[in-house]
């Protein structure tokens, strides 16, 4: 199987074209993300052309492009991986995170579009759930009960607004969270974190930038993938300088922004770990997929 | 004006608990009774509603009054409760709004699940009307008007034989259980976090359990001499509460919802504890007040006015987040928010006595 080896070369290349042209750097970077849209498209024109670059614009839509680097970090995904493997619709939880402004409504519908966009062969059913208070204090009980009531594979989950919003501490917070997550893994379902949003009047406050920090921190210790939404939205705030108005200022465009494009960015990071997810033992792949991106190893 | 009595005290303190343990992370919150056990203010709060249930629809001999004066008065009742959830709600979408303005701060309209409601306007404000649309921390309200609205096929049905009627509640509770029966929150998916199915046994359980003082003994005698297992349970609460210990909902069997401690379905654990609360604490109140006569006059004028109280606290619970928020709280703040907001519910409750002594002693222009 030469042609996905090829891929998979060409995913974890560094860019080596001088890149002068910012679209262009953003495009080399994205090309991780295009192969494995490409590998999970299992078409064989996708992997004939494994970093078109008209497949990039696809990934993300012009006003929320973001480079990877400051987008996502990427971890195993065992659960969807076995999931996809055993050809079964993928269930995923997204919990948290009312919203605000014209975008609440369309985060998991846009989210399902994304995913079974860039997982085309796969049907995804979604179910979105708010997650009223504090992890610290009785909200990781109420995930629990809800994970057990949904059984998901994938549970994308906004988390530290409320926390950061209430001012509770930082320890128990990042202590509480990582039990809840250790939780989730030892079940043997993934987890997918989404820090807290970015607004400008928030960027100095030294609580909140630590209820930020604490998510990463968690995201890395457990091993699971982290959209890094803060991050990704500071970027985009420089870059939309003179981004149209909203009639309640700046800071609430940025918002509703940001939360339109949270759907593309869980999408792009879910699609990017999983070409890093090692294969499941014996894959019952259809023909159509293409196996493995790596040498078979049992899932660690 | 009634006199001061154990049922207006103990509705008292679950509100001053519930108004504290609506400002997550304040300092205070961990010394509230609800961090050390299962069950918490909330069932408190039920429960001695459906006692009062019981009072209301008595004459003062204790003899029931006639059925359709009952059933007016929890009509009336729920009508007003109903007018107080809505004026809350729009208040507290308002303080959000005008906050997320004022410091310019677009974080603020998540508060609470309030930004659903400014994306989807046109469908919340439906929502709010149907109390499906409810905002976290505001959900007791959308419960209590339910639960008084259905109170009178309980009362009707408790006419004819109070074990009928804690029957027919005790099998709805466990339908919902092992069904997982809940109503459904709109817009936005989800259920009611008060499972209303499940929380009215509390209520019953209140109304049935008044009934039943009032006619035996038997009640007063068994409460005495089960006492010491009231005090095992507490203190079998502290030690799970402190030591985090509860039961895996992916282990348990099935069906679930019989062994987790889950607060929205008011599982049987949750229950057993509370009424393990009930029976250590309930020969409290005859102790204390002769010792505490102030605190107990503070705290049955709240009981007497609950409805206003609770409203007023939710509404000040919200302000104190929103200055918690902005100061990025402490222990000083906490010490300031909690005690304006103390006083601001004794004020609450002696300004809705004053108005009532006031109107009825003039006539009104």
């Amino acid at each position: 199987m030469a042609q996905p080896q090829q891929i998979v070369t060409t995913a974890h290349m560094r860019p080596v074209q001088p890149s002068a042209c910012p679209t262009r750097a953003f495009l080399t970077r994205l090309a991780p993300a295009l192969a494995a849209l490409a590998i999970l498209a299992g078409g064989s024109a996708a992997a004939e052309q494994p970093a078109n670059p008209l497949a990039g614009e696809a990934a993300l839509s012009l006003e929320c492009r973001v480079p990877g680097a400051q987008l996502y970090t990427v971890a195993q995904l065992g659960a969807v991986k076995a999931a996809l493997a055993e050809n079964r619709p993928l269930k995923i939880l997204a919990i948290g995170g009312s919203a605000a402004p014209g975008a609440s409504a369309s985060y998991p519908a846009k989210l399902e579009a994304a995913l079974e966009h860039a997982l085309p062969k796969v049907d995804v059913t979604i179910d979105h759930r708010g997650l009223p208070g504090e992890i610290a204090s009785g909200a990781a009980e109420r995930l629990r009960t809800m994970v057990a009531e949904a059984e998901p594979d994938l549970v994308v989950w906004q988390v530290g607004t409320h926390d950061a919003i209430a001012r509770v501490d930082v320890d128990a917070f990042a202590s509480a969270l990582t039990e809840a997550v250790g939780w989730m893994r030892s079940h043997g379902i993934d987890v997918v974190l989404v820090d807290p949003i970015y607004t400008a009047s928030m960027a100095a406050d030294v609580d909140y930038n630590r209820i930020v920090e604490a998510v990463r921190t968690v995201a890395t210790q457990q091993g699971v993938p982290l959209v890094r939404r803060y991050e990704a939205l500071h970027y985009l705030s420089s870059r939309t300088d003179k981004g149209e108005g909203h009639m309640l200022g700046r800071q609430f465009r940025l918002n509703d922004l940001g939360l339109r494009c949270m759907a593309e960015h869980v999408a792009l990071t879910i699609a990017t770990s999983l070409m890093r997810t090692e294969a499941p033992q014996e894959p019952k792949a259809a023909p159509a997929q293409p196996p493995l991106t790596e040498p078979q190893r049992a899932p660690g | 004006m009634r006199d001061p009595n154990a049922i207006d005290f103990w509705r008292g303190f679950a509100l001053i608990t519930i108004f504290i343990n609506h400002i997550p992370g304040n300092t205070f919150e961990r010394y509230t009774f609800s961090q050390y056990g299962i069950s918490d203010a909330a069932e408190l709060f039920v429960f001695l509603a459906g006692w009062s249930i019981g009072i209301a629809t008595r004459g003062r001999d204790g003899n029931p009054e006639p059925p359709g004066r009952s059933v007016v008065r929890l009509l009336a009742r729920t009508v007003e409760v109903y007018r107080a959830q809505l004026t809350v709600m729009l208040l507290a979408l308002a303080l959000i709004a005008g906050a997320a303005l004022l410091l310019d701060n677009p974080l603020i309209l998540e508060w609470h699940n309030a930004g659903g409601f400014f994306a989807d306007p046109i469908q919340s404000v439906c929502g709010m009307a149907l109390l499906t649309y409810q905002l976290g921390y505001f959900n007791i309200l959308p419960l209590y008007v339910l639960l008084i609205g259905i109170a009178p096929v309980f009362v009707l049905v408790g006419r004819v034989s109070l074990v009928a009627a804690l029957a027919l509640s005790v099998g709805v509770y466990l339908a919902s259980l092992v069904f997982g029966w809940n109503l459904p929150s709109w817009p936005g998916e989800g259920d009611w976090f008060f499972d209303p199915f499940c929380w009215q046994l509390l209520l019953v359980l209140g109304f049935v359990l008044q009934g039943w003082n009032l006619r035996t003994d038997l009640l007063r005698r068994w409460s005495r001499r089960l006492f010491p297992a009231g005090v095992a349970i507490v203190l079998l609460g502290i030690v799970l509460a402190v030591a985090e210990i509860r039961p895996d909902p992916m282990l348990v069997p099935e069906p679930r919802l019989l062994f987790t401690f889950e607060k929205t379905y008011l599982t049987p654990a949750r229950l057993v504890h509370f009424l393990g609360v009930l029976l250590a604490f309930a020969p409290l109140y005859a102790v204390l007040a002769p010792r505490i006569g102030r605190v107990v006059g503070y705290l049955t004028q709240m009981g007497r006015n609950s409805l206003a109280v609770f409203s007023m606290g939710s509404i000040l619970s919200l302000v104190g987040q929103l200055v918690r928020f902005q100061t990025g709280g402490g222990l000083l703040i906490d010490m300031l928010v909690a005690g304006s907001g103390l006083v601001g519910l004794g004020f609450t409750a002696w300004f809705v006595e004053w108005r009532s002594r006031s109107r009825s002693s003039r006539p009104r222009t």
